[in-house]
């Protein structure tokens, strides 16, 4: 434990130094940060509230509906939070100097291994850990629950979820690395992508939202009851089964009952724990030997083979200085394991989301009224704005960061370096693009064709705002000393974006809803409605696209420029 | 070929680099030569364009390296103090991104690519990925990059920072070849026997000014009557 401690003291130590100088500038800055931070977090704070009332005063869905939808939510969290450790882990874990200092110390691959995932886990999840806060704060205020049920949910619920799937993520990674010493890493990792895969068609198979609703709406009125009876028994063993149940019996005033939630919680993330550090002590080591084996191999390999595709010195009808600026991208890209595992497990959930939505029928919403058709429009909608806001994220916030240290060479030479940034832009702008038009056919074909052209039309503007944004906020806060793009994405000027495009997204949400509802409104009751309303929507989104753009890119390429 | 005037570098309070003024012709081989902290790297990366200066210009060629950037860089190759290479490219590979970026055909940059691979000795390992170099390896190919477009003016950052001996007498030789071929030169160095044997005028900077400067003959004439060598008329300017 002293060693533990005095290597935390140290890291915090660095954390605290790496800020900036104290000087007017930084404290700004600073004060802007923290401004932002606590208005994103009482803006979720009245958005639960609100979205609470909506849900329970107006469309009356009842206590057990409204968390069965946490149920789905906290799933995706547990993915993301899953997916997310096992690839940031495998940098940290392996590619790390400070592991390689640390392996030279007298200290237990246990303990390497419990810093390492301490530092991704909490690195990575404070901005969630915030908006999991605030809404909870909102949900205890709505219900009239005493404040310290906050705290209380958040250490003792919330953590151990997220605990547990952080370290089920490292416990995967483990086992990748292992089996990858026996069989290769191609392979293992395609199984358990197909494995993901498997669990996620089978947890929508038994989970089967809509089949629920309607069962539920069976029971009509008395839709606060517990009709966990209805429920695939297997479904009940997932852990954010286990939080979304005691979240509704702490609505439903049954504490006892929740409390079996939150030990069984507990006690998981425990087990969890010791299981991960057991495996570390046997594992951790060996596994950062077969990370450089395979490294080993992998460049061999390469050398080998060569990259005939992207090759330079293939002839091109590209001038010079764009081929060479495309050809350095893509390789870089394709030769990062953090980039590209990174954007195959994204296009994987993505094509997941697709599958599960184009089966479903639109049409059923018919039987219901014309708001429940509105909400379930703006969150589909508002879902696939959300996966282009994490790609742009994830993608374009680290593009300047990642001209790294030999950003010389490109300063230094004879290129404009606004054509070389538009240019890099562009590549991913294109891929993004492409991914939110697709994303957006497949989600709104079955709505009337006016609703299907006007959405991808909003897609197109929403994906170019994001975009821009992204881009210029990467740039204001580029670290061009990190290497590792995913922590450049969850660091705190990403955290800042990802919080602005939070806002963005309930300004949608704001700018939708009332034309989309009179729509749907005139639409159900006479057949035929008027499209003005939406189209002055769009108009407004161009207007502020194109502004919100221009003065993001103008900032982005000026701090691209700025002394290095 | 390098006109420095007025130069200026300050951040916040503190003058980094102080009104710099300087010519440098095609042929000579100009020595930068001052303690850890003087100046030198800032001096540099102003010439390049990596810093802008607070006050005072640089031009290169006739050309302000702030307002005709794009044609100044043409002229310029540089070579920086810490060679940051992308690791996941190869050096070859990375060779021939310089050479794109620089604009050379396809079949000039082949053909310049391999001379400067037998020029310095770097065939062995220019096919693997520069995550595998050492600083050494990296150094060399940093090298081979800024000489690919044959730049009028090289301006180069501790030249011999992890070199081995044959490979830093490999870069020495390949930079007096240039500076003979009608090249300019900017070398800032630790070196003060390299600079002594391969510079024809030397520059001391101390605390952001110039000190000192003037030509390899004269130096040798001061050190001559007054000091044992360049080392000990260095520590005396400097202390």
């Amino acid at each position: 434990m002293t060693t533990l401690a005095h290597i935390f003291k140290y890291k915090l130590l660095t954390l605290i130094k790496f800020q900036e100088a104290f000087n007017t500038r930084s404290i700004i800055k600073n004060i802007g940060s923290s401004a932002v931070y606590f208005l994103f977090a009482a803006g979720i704070y009245i958005f639960t509230k609100n979205i609470l009332g909506y849900l329970i005063d107006d469309v009356k869905i009842g206590l057990y509906l409204l968390h069965r939808f946490f149920f789905v939510v906290l799933f995706l969290l547990f993915m993301t939070v899953n997916i997310g450790n096992m690839v940031v882990s495998y940098s940290t874990f392996f590619k790390n100097n400070e592991v390689g200092f640390l392996l030279t110390k007298p200290i237990s691959f246990t303990k390497i291994f419990l810093i390492k995932f301490l530092d991704n886990f909490f690195y990575s999840s404070s901005t969630l850990l915030l908006m999991v806060t605030a809404s909870l704060t909102g949900y205890i205020s709505y219900f009239g629950l005493p404040w310290y049920f906050i705290p209380i949910a958040v250490v003792f619920l919330i953590l151990p979820f997220l605990l547990i799937a952080g370290t089920l993520g490292a416990i995967t990674l483990l086992l990748i690395m292992m089996l990858a010493s026996k069989f290769g890493l191609k392979k293992i990792l395609a199984s358990i992508a197909i494995l993901y895969g498997v669990f996620i068609i089978l947890f929508y198979t038994f989970s089967s939202p809509v089949q629920l609703v309607t069962n539920v709406f069976k029971y009509f009125p008395n839709l606060d009851n517990y009709f966990g009876f209805l429920e695939s028994p297997l479904i009940k063993l997932l852990p954010n089964h286990w939080v979304a149940d005691a979240f509704y019996w702490i609505s439903a005033g049954k504490l006892l009952a929740a409390g079996w939630n939150f030990y069984l919680t507990i006690v998981i993330a425990l087990l969890f724990v010791m299981f991960a550090l057991l495996l570390a002590s046997k594992w951790f080591y060996k596994t950062w030997v077969v990370f450089l084996n395979v490294s080993n191999e992998l460049s061999i390999k390469k050398k080998k083979s060569g990259n005939a595709f992207f090759s330079f010195e293939k002839k091109s009808s590209l001038n010079p200085g764009n081929e060479a600026l495309l050809k350095r991208e893509l390789l870089l890209f394709i030769r990062d394991p953090s980039q590209w595992t990174h954007f195959l497990v994204m296009v994987f959930l993505i094509v997941i989301f697709i599958l599960s939505i184009s089966s479903i029928d639109i049409n059923f919403l018919n039987t219901y009224n014309t708001y429940l058709k509105t909400m379930v429009y703006l969150i589909i909608y508002l879902f696939n704005v959300f996966l282009i806001a994490t790609m742009s994220l994830r993608f374009i916030f680290p593009l300047v960061s990642l001209e790294g240290e030999t950003i010389w060479k490109i300063r230094s030479s004879p290129l404009n370096n606004k054509k070389v940034m538009l240019t890099r832009l562009s590549i991913y702008f294109i891929v993004i693009f492409s991914i939110g038009q697709l994303l957006n056919f497949v989600s709104n074909y079955q709505f009337p064709a006016v609703i299907l052209i006007i959405s991808q039309l909003n897609t197109a503007l929403v994906t170019t705002t994001l975009v821009s944004f992204n881009f210029g906020m990467g740039s204001l806060y580029a670290n061009f000393k990190e290497k590792n793009p995913i922590r450049v994405a969850s660091s705190q000027g990403a955290s800042l974006t990802f919080l602005f495009t939070i806002i963005f997204l309930v300004f949608l949400t704001l700018l939708l809803f009332a034309p989309l509802s009179n729509y749907f409104l005139k639409f159900d009751n006479f057949n035929s409605a008027s499209v003005t309303q939406l189209l002055t929507t769009s108009i407004m989104l161009a207007i502020m696209t194109i502004i919100i753009s221009y003065l993001s890119i103008s900032v982005g390429i000026k701090n691209f420029v700025r002394d290095i | 070929m390098l006109k420095l005037t007025n130069l200026t570098k300050k951040f916040g309070n503190f003058t980094a680099v102080n009104n710099i003024n300087l010519e440098i012709k095609a042929g000579d081989f100009f020595g930068f030569l001052g303690q850890n902290g003087a100046g030198k790297t800032t001096t540099i990366k102003m010439m390049t364009g990596l810093y802008t200066p607070t006050l005072g210009t640089v031009h290169v060629g006739g050309y302000d390296i702030q307002k005709d950037h794009i044609e100044a860089k043409k002229l310029i190759g540089y070579i920086p103090d810490q060679p940051f290479l992308y690791e996941k490219l190869t050096g070859r590979e990375f060779l021939y991104f310089c050479g794109g970026i620089n604009k050379i055909e396809k079949n000039e940059l082949k053909k310049k690519i391999e001379e400067t691979i037998e020029q310095l000795k770097i065939d062995d390992w220019v096919d693997k990925r520069t995550e595998e170099y050492s600083q050494g390896m990296k150094q060399r190919i940093s090298i081979a990059s800024a000489l690919l477009h044959n730049p009028k003016l090289i301006i180069v950052d501790e030249p011999m920072v992890g070199l081995d001996p044959q490979s830093a007498l490999v870069v020495k030789n390949v930079l007096k070849e240039k500076a003979a071929k009608g090249a300019a030169i900017f070398m800032s160095t630790h070196s003060l026997n390299v600079a002594e044997e391969i510079c024809s005028r030397i520059g001391i900077i101390k605390d952001g000014k110039m000190i000192f400067e003037d030509e390899n003959e004269v130096i040798e004439q001061i050190i001559g009557t007054d000091h044992q060598n360049l080392e000990s008329l260095f520590l005396h300017l400097t202390k």
